[in-house]
């Protein structure tokens, strides 16, 4: 049994470029911008998908690729392109080859969870409230906004907290490509046959995954209208389960009808 | 919506051939060799027992039917080819059992008596055995590893070594060769500073790198390195794309032939000498015209230099050609089918 935690207590660890803070802060900076850049599409086009119904198919089964082809052939697969643009487009290789290829496989890891989860959460909203509202006189952005998406935020936030913690997980691939990160100490790890480091790494990524999964549960719970909270999902249908709490990925994956 | 119909059909398409295409990679890493190692031993291990010891006189089967073996990868499996096309034309009867797997398995099937001939490289072969014992000079490392041999009862015979040989190289791009003007890898540590530095992950414990660079001179580690795997496709392609400016790849990687990289002379002789060189049982040599035998084999190993070993590489890795076909045109060449 590797020594683990005398590798995570041993303060030369904890130090310098190549020592844990900042090996986290790179981690998290790298999964901040991915899934940023996810929200950034993934958001605007499961709301426009979920409340218009239009192109819902497409959208899902594009995004679902992202989720399909493994992210290391994903990045490993760009690489090439990364490097062979850098001088026509006009930034530094380097860009090409540590962040680039990893970045573009992180966001399309990231997209679906978001659009699915943000589709389905629209589409669970019901129908009869939706014309009752139209009946009022609000306008479809009222409806959306006023209705569909404050009823959605649980689902939604469910799909991004999905999103966060596989991107947390596949960020340590970077690695391969010299990225720093958490990962770093997992390649480093097996390349040098080094047991305690490998698993530490393992350790620090799975402690930072459920940590900013626990975070984002809260935050969930705070943006979730007051009359959902500490109830099963509005019309969910057979609940076999009965925590209080709705389980996002089961919701956003299971509920979507991807042939409709 | 038609349309998106059969877009999305398209797509469907496209990602079952790609999980196809995965299922294809993932089956071919696995190779059949693990099974067949596990499943062979007993029953073959038996046949070499009975028939190391009654091995028959050279005159009784003077051309025996040889089983020539390689590892799993198709710089080994292309020289147990050429080998098994040499050997065939002079008459032998061959029969091949490639892709053994990797050094960890494929040496113990040919302990066992389970292959008669095997292609090795004389450094990590040796290495296999003793670390230690492992020089730059491939003249000596054969005969280190033949000294292994007699001492596992007297084995194999290490035949004679090719010039080529796939070791680590230090490679640089063409431009930067000419523009630093580095030919050698003595000429690196004036201008350390200008260049990005490719460097393997374990390289602060590795002797043939981090050991290897200081002997150079080299201030280790360099101010701007990036972790990449030697020998892989994405360290070559960073090199290309001058993300790095140095690179540690495999001297016969069909990369450097692809790019047209500069390999650096190692003019201090800092990584072990990794020259071919065919491996063959004893217990076969005893069944033929040992002169003979060893004639035809060398004669292929003395053509086979790094250069032509890239070549062929190209040939197999990059362009798909056909292994059993390349090898051929390479033996026709070489006039050693004549």
């Amino acid at each position: 049994m590797p020594d683990i935690l005398g590798w995570l207590l041993d303060p030369i660890n904890w130090s310098g470029p190549e020592g844990i803070p900042s090996r986290l802060i790179e981690h998290l900076q790298i999964c901040l911008l991915a899934v940023g850049t996810a929200t950034a599409i993934g958001l605007p086009v499961g709301l426009y998908v979920g409340h218009t119904g239009r192109f819902a198919g497409l959208a899902i089964n594009l995004a679902n690729i992202g989720r399909a082809v493994p992210s290391y052939a994903l990045m490993v697969g760009i690489l090439p392109i990364a490097l062979n643009l850098a001088p026509s487009v006009g930034y530094d290789p380097d860009l090409g080859l540590t962040f680039l290829p990893l970045f573009l496989a992180m966001t399309l890891l990231a997209i679906p969870p978001i659009l699915v989860a943000t589709y389905a959460g629209l589409r669970e909203v019901d129908r009869d409230l939706i014309e009752a509202g139209r009946g009022m006189g609000l306008t479809e952005r009222q409806i959306l906004g006023r209705l569909e998406v404050p009823l959605a935020v649980p689902v939604i936030i469910g799909g991004f907290r999905t999103s966060t913690l596989q991107v947390i997980a596949t960020a340590t691939i970077g690695a391969i490509l010299s990225f720093g990160g958490l990962g770093r100490f997992i390649i480093d790890g097996l390349a040098n046959k080094d047991d305690a480091m490998l698993f530490a790494g393992a350790v620090l990524v799975t402690v930072l995954a459920l940590l900013v999964d626990a975070v984002l549960a809260v935050v969930q719970r705070v943006l979730t209208p007051r009359a959902l909270r500490g109830k099963p999902a509005p019309r969910r249908p057979s609940d076999d389960d009965d925590e209080d709490r709705i389980d996002p990925a089961m919701f956003g994956v299971r509920t979507v009808d991807v042939s409709a | 919506m038609r349309r998106p119909d059969m877009r999305m059909n398209r797509l469907f398409a496209l990602a079952a051939a790609m999980v196809v295409v995965l299922a294809a990679c993932s089956s071919s890493g696995t190779t059949p060799a693990p099974s067949a190692a596990s499943a062979a031993p007993s029953a073959a291990a038996s046949e070499a027992a009975s028939a190391a010891p009654s091995s028959a006189a050279p005159s009784e089967a003077a051309k025996a039917e040889v089983r020539i073996g390689s590892d799993n990868f198709y710089e080994s499996k292309l020289m147990a080819e050429l080998y098994a096309q040499a050997l065939e034309h002079a008459g032998y009867t061959v029969t091949r059992q490639f892709g053994l797997g990797s050094r960890q398995t494929r040496v113990p099937i040919f302990t066992k008596g389970l292959v008669d001939l095997v292609p090795e490289y004389v450094g990590s072969g040796l290495g296999y055995y003793d670390k230690t014992l492992v020089t730059g000079d491939g003249e000596a490392n054969r005969t280190a590893l033949q000294a292994q041999y007699d001492k596992a009862d007297n084995l194999a015979t290490v035949l004679a070594i090719a010039p080529g040989q796939d070791t680590n190289a230090a490679v640089v791009r063409q431009d930067t060769a000419a523009s630093l003007n580095l030919t050698k890898m003595s000429d690196l540590a004036a201008v350390q500073d200008k260049l990005k530095w490719g460097l393997p992950p374990d390289c602060d414990k590795n002797p043939l790198c981090k050991d290897a660079l200081e002997s150079y001179g080299i201030k280790y580690p360099p101010k701007v390195r990036r972790a990449l795997a030697a020998c892989d496709a994405p360290i070559a392609q960073a090199l290309q794309g001058k993300a790095i400016d140095f690179a540690w790849l495999c001297s016969t990687q069909p990369a450097i032939a692809q790019f047209g990289f500069k390999v650096l002379d190692d003019d201090k002789k800092t990584q072990p000498a990794e020259n071919l060189a065919p491996v063959v049982r004893n217990d076969y040599l005893a069944k033929v015209d040992k002169a003979a035998f060893s004639a035809v084999l060398d004669a292929v190993s003395a053509k086979m230099t790094t250069d032509e070993l890239t070549k062929l590489g190209v040939k197999v890795g990059v362009d798909n050609e056909d292994l059993e076909d390349v090898a051929k045109q390479w033996l026709t060449d070489n006039g050693l089918l004549s």
